[in-house]
């Protein structure tokens, strides 16, 4: 097996981040093998805890009546009703956080003041659990809905700015140097170089908020809410049917790996970097 | 209390101005300040919700003349009071310490306008636990939904009658002989944790012990109707500043809740099938358990059979002496923060304060009176002898 370091030098795409949030596709055999193996542990792991007796009630976690609960919920509409207004959720706040990220991280990225004078707000923010601000969110907002929004735009909009401003300082400088030497102005700067080459660390951006988004949905789902992937695993815990909280797990990993999946085909549409 | 109401005020008019400036941002709420004022009701997934969710499910409150939507769930006490106080809700259910708590130590201009049911919950343990009283409960961990809650005051009671000290510790500390450690966990996570041994025991509201009976054959230590007979639990609350603007719509949602209340004891069965989620689905339950708490209680699961208590009661009327007696005994309860608002607090005057009662009393009076609740003293209906008994 090849180690990183020799690696390094003849595809230099490996670095950082974009070796694993890069466009590069790592191959369906390799990816079939990881997801098998992941589901093999599972199925070890929990055939070893929970078949004991005094896990009896906990049988849920198993493979055989997680899948089967999955099945009933797909053929209900409820399920689907959630589905659709979870993604619809996470989407619109992705959306609303890059909206508002995308930006900062571009003036962020291309001016040094800038950077140094949101520094310290950037990590202060950073750090808070997304969760603490839900009474703020209810007192402000006039829905439940819009309220889910702002936390998940509160969770995601820190991933995404620091990303893009590690898009735009990884820019080759030669070019930003020869546009300067042809008498650029920092707007003209911006528009035809500084988007276009951190546009994939954008992307990447996305990719990393998408995470983020999905692990403040299920407790955002606490809100007044009627529907939703988070609201149906609050009810399985209400009402102790692990099967049907396994099986909405599982309907959450299908739909990030697939949303994952789309962007990274964007991804690769849109490669141009300087280590193509 | 002039001087708290005053920046109550300004509190008051802040977020109505956080909330217009909100609204500018936000399209499509641009006209609400304009529109009639609707009932917005909020709940938990408890049965203490029951009677919002009937009045609803029934369409009393349409019947009233009322715009109504459709009752919101959130899934903890502490979304519910925020949201209340965000003014997402204006009437909604609430355990009976939480607006005293509200009104005399945050000053906020709450009022408690009817009971909204009575008994209602349990102190739950393992089915094969060594926990038949409450002196057994020496030594063990047990679980509260919250520090201002009914849940919390009863077991307190309970375990101070027997000469053993409450406590709140780490749950790694060492107990002394006498003593009963008590923290709070989330209703949802009491039966995993029972089941897990990770707890001795909980108290909190159905259906949280009917769903331990029923999923791992858990036993009902006591039901706190056994101790307390017809205690109130949940209160009905509303701003009172809203109360004040809007008289004649509190006096038509307090006539369909009252008349819903009537509907339930009446209908057991259907109740339990309207809030399942087989049925209307406001509850994320079955059917099967919810009747379970619909049922009356079996002859040995209750020490006082003569009381002939309902797992779970309707009875609106706000009695001045339960009022009064649960803030007594709420000075002696054990919690967590700051409790020194109660030391200062006259306690017929608080009650007094609290409570208005008129819009239920004249529910009652258009529904025919408290003879359709108890077999009360008719001549004198609306006061009673609190009757507690623990062993």
């Amino acid at each position: 097996m090849k180690s990183i370091n020799r690696f390094i030098y003849k595809d230099p795409k490996q670095v950082g981040l974009n070796a694993v949030f890069g466009n590069r596709n790592f191959g369906w055999k390799y990816e079939l093998l990881g997801l098998l193996g992941f589901v093999c542990l599972w199925v070890i792991v929990s055939s070893f805890i929970f078949t004991r007796p005094e896990f009896a009630h906990f049988k849920g976690f198993l493979p055989g009546p997680t899948f089967k609960a999955l099945w009933a919920s797909a053929q209900e509409s409820k399920f689907w009703i959630s589905v659709f207004a979870s993604l619809k959720r996470i989407l619109i706040g992705i959306f609303l956080a890059g909206f508002m990220g995308v930006p900062i991280g571009i003036l962020v990225g291309f001016y040094p003041k800038l950077r140094s004078l949101s520094y310290s707000p950037i990590q202060f923010v950073r750090m808070i659990s997304p969760l603490s601000w839900m009474p703020i969110a209810l007192l402000l907002f006039a829905s439940f809905e819009s309220a889910v929004y702002f936390l998940i735009v509160m969770a995601t909009i820190c991933p995404i700015i620091l990303n893009t401003t590690i898009g735009v300082l990884n820019i080759n400088p030669q070019w930003i140097k020869m546009a300067l030497n042809q008498g650029a102005s920092n707007v003209q700067l911006i528009k035809t170089i500084v988007i276009p080459a951190s546009f994939p660390y954008m992307l990447t951006s996305l990719r990393l908020a998408l995470g983020v988004a999905w692990i403040v949905l299920v407790p955002a789902e606490f809100l007044g809410v009627s529907s939703g992937l988070g609201y149906l695993i609050n009810d399985a815990r209400d009402t102790m049917e692990y099967d049907k909280l396994m099986a909405m797990i599982i309907a959450i990993g299908i739909l990030g790996f697939a949303l994952d999946r789309i962007i990274q085909r964007l991804q690769h549409a849109f490669s141009w970097s300087w280590n193509e | 209390m002039g001087d708290p109401i005053r920046s109550n005020m300004r509190r008051q008019f802040l977020k109505t101005a956080a909330a217009a400036c909100t609204s500018l941002l936000i399209p499509g709420n641009v006209g609400a300040f304009a529109k009639k004022e609707t009932l917005r009701l909020g709940y938990l997934p408890i049965t203490d919700a029951t009677p919002l969710l009937v009045a609803h499910g029934l369409g009393y409150f349409s019947e009233e003349g009322l715009a109504v939507e459709r009752p919101v769930m959130v899934r903890s006490w502490k979304i519910l009071t925020e949201s209340f106080l965000a003014d997402k809700f204006n009437l909604t259910h609430m355990l009976f310490p939480i607006p005293i708590w509200m009104r005399f130590k945050q000053k906020i201009p709450v009022k408690v306008l009817a009971w909204d049911h009575t008994n209602g919950s349990a102190i739950t343990v393992k089915g094969d636990s060594d926990i038949y009283n409450f002196k057994d409960l020496a030594g063990k961990q047990i679980a509260v939904p919250s520090w201002y809650s009914m849940h919390n005051l009863i077991l307190q009671m309970g375990i101070r009658s027997q000469g053993l000290k409450p406590v709140i510790k780490p749950q790694s500390a060492r107990l002394a002989k006498d003593e009963v450690n008590l923290f709070i966990l989330s209703p949802p996570d009491m039966p995993p944790a029972l089941l897990g041994n990770k707890i001795d025991g909980y108290i909190v509201a159905d259906p949280f012990n009917a769903l331990a009976e029923n999923k791992f054959n858990a036993r009902i230590m006591r039901f706190t109707g056994d101790i307390w007979k017809n205690h109130p639990c949940c209160v009905i609350v509303a701003n009172e500043n809203f109360i004040n603007k809007n008289t004649i719509l509190m006096q038509k949602a307090m006539n369909a809740i009252v008349r819903a209340q009537d509907w339930c004891m009446n209908n057991p069965k259907e109740t339990a099938y309207l809030l399942s989620r087989d049925g209307e689905g406001y509850l994320p339950f079955s059917k099967n358990i919810l009747s379970k708490v619909f049922e009356t209680p079996k002859k040995d699961q209750v020490l006082h059979p003569q009381w002939n208590v309902a797992r779970i009661g309707f009875q609106p009327f706000p009695f001045p002496s339960a009022t009064r007696f649960i803030i007594d005994q709420m000075r002696q309860t054990l919690v967590e923060g700051d409790t020194r608002f109660l030391e200062k607090l006259d306690t017929l005057k608080a009650a007094d304060d609290l409570v208005e009662n008129t819009f239920v009393i004249k529910a009652l009076d258009k529904i025919g009176g408290m003879n359709r609740f108890c077999n009360c003293n008719m001549s004198q209906p609306y006061t009673r002898q609190e009757v507690i008994e623990i062993n």
